[in-house]
């Protein structure tokens, strides 16, 4: 138990990090006006090379899109853009 | 065996053929993908040399979406193993979209301890042939269980979060009855479950950085291990990782630089297990700390704003991977790994990997006599590719 609080304890405190660090508004502006090449380009990279756009199909990106929401746990906003992009791109 | 073979090759066709017919798709949406490799594998240990191809190994992954909410997703694992076609269920559950913020899993998933596992392992990701010690299905911690996941992620100002949180049957604990030389170990792939206790797993994800080149992660998975109604249904175990992760293209080394990381401890309470040669002799019984640490520490680096495009498309790598369980324990031994690794990328999806590596390793199931220490190396020449 006393493991499960230290945890817990530590996870707070990244939490509190997180919020800390983000209140810088210019920061926040500038995340929120990522477009979907900017955020297909940052992340996708982050476990894996990032993917060339002509390999799927506009539905395939779709379906892969909630896939990878799920898998690399990113935000609603950031794969709506992403898979935007690819579909414009492909 | 035949008849899943050629089921399998028709959901793929079937996934394919859909896609290429639709002109205007409708909510229901079916795709294939996954990922295969082959290779030749060296290895020369004190006992001699061995060198065999291997592979022939295919993952297919299915993803059936219905809406923009719901998906089920599964993949096989088809491997040739000793001259025998070993199928298995890496995952199968269903994913519904709660909200913005929020989404539940239900099923067999990849469990988020880490990273590694749930997102690194598939062949044409992971940048070595090789997992690192300690990780995978015979490792130290879990790779996917069997429950349900709330998971999700959340900007909060620039940076982002992600967390998960679940609850599945757990590992067992393996008490010497039928391996009496694994007495003490977790079996991770016991998918039902052999007590009433569930285990409780979560991990908080943090990207500090407005670009996200940057994640820090925490997890925790514990809960009764033991059969119940035996002497061990009260042993617990408390599992914890740490995760780093830093991807970035760097212009002064005109280059991505890829650097990962993860620490994984498995504590497993107290528990007297039978001595070999006195199995259930209970005059005989033994005990040890259990507690075993796995990890790794990984970095790459690809020329990618070279000027060449072969250059462009070269990668080198190199990881630390370390192995320690229990000292006492029939099954304790202090393995290391140094790997280095040469890639070439074919296409964003497609890798050939030449790896070396340097293996110490002292104890095990075969060191009764006292700890022994062995060298090996080991070459790897596999060809990856993501479907």
């Amino acid at each position: 138990m006393k493991k499960i609080i230290l945890i817990f304890t530590l996870s707070l405190a990244v939490a509190a990090i997180a919020i800390i660090s983000s209140s810088c508004t210019a920061q926040r502006e500038i995340a929120a006006q990522k477009s979907g090449a900017e955020l297909w380009a940052q992340n996708c990279i982050r476990c894996h090379n990032i993917p060339s756009p002509p390999s799927y199909t506009d539905v395939q990106w779709e379906t892969i899109g909630l896939h990878m929401r799920e898998r690399a746990n990113m935000t609603s906003g950031q794969i709506k853009k992403i898979v935007a992009f690819l579909q414009t791109a492909n | 065996m035949r008849r899943i073979f050629i089921t399998v090759i028709g959901l793929f066709l079937l996934g394919n053929s859909i896609v290429a017919q639709d002109s205007k798709p409708g909510k229901t949406q079916f795709m294939v993908r996954g990922y295969g490799h082959a290779g030749l594998d060296y290895y020369k240990t004190p006992d001699g040399k061995d060198i065999s191809f291997v592979g022939a190994a295919f993952s297919p992954i299915f993803l059936f979406k219905q809406g923009n909410r719901f998906m089920f997703e599964t993949e096989l694992e088809f491997e040739l193993q000793k001259n025998e076609l070993e199928i298995g269920l890496e995952y199968a559950n269903l994913m519904y979209v709660i909200n913005k913020y929020l989404m539940v899993r239900a099923g067999k998933f990849l469990l988020p301890f880490g990273t590694f596992m749930e997102r690194l392992h598939p062949a044409w990701i992971n940048r070595l042939s090789t997992k690192p010690l300690g990780f995978g299905h015979d490792g130290i911690s879990p790779a996917s269980d069997i429950g349900i996941e709330f998971r999700g992620a959340a900007p909060i100002g620039g940076t982002h979060i992600n967390y998960s949180v679940y609850v599945t049957n757990g590992p067992r604990l393996k008490d010497g009855s039928e391996e009496p030389d694994e007495a003490g170990m977790l079996n991770f792939q016991n998918y039902i479950d052999n007590n009433n206790n569930k285990f409780v797993g979560a991990r908080i994800g943090y990207l500090p950085l407005y670009n996200s080149s940057l994640e820090l992660g925490l997890s925790f998975y514990t809960g009764k291990v033991g059969d119940q109604g035996s002497v061990y249904e009260d042993v617990r175990a408390f599992l914890w990782a740490a995760d780093f992760s830093f991807v970035k293209q760097i212009s002064p080394i005109k280059g991505i630089l890829d650097i990962k990381a993860q620490y994984n401890q498995t504590n497993v309470s107290d528990a007297y297990y039978p001595v070999v040669e006195e199995a259930r002799d209970s005059a005989n019984l033994f005990t040890f700390n259990n507690l075993s640490r796995a990890y790794y520490a990984q970095l790459s680096y690809r020329p990618s704003m070279a000027g060449k495009t072969f250059l462009k498309n070269l990668e080198i790598i190199g990881r630390y991977s370390k192995l320690k369980t229990p000292e006492g324990s029939n099954w304790g031994s202090d393995v290391s790994e140094l790997t280095f690794g040469l890639n070439y990328w074919i296409s964003w999806r497609q890798v050939i990997k030449i790896n070396y590596a340097f293996i110490n390793s002292e104890g095990g199931p075969d060191a009764e006599e006292g700890p022994q220490t062995q060298k090996s190396n080991s070459l790897f020449v596999h060809w990856a590719i993501g479907l």
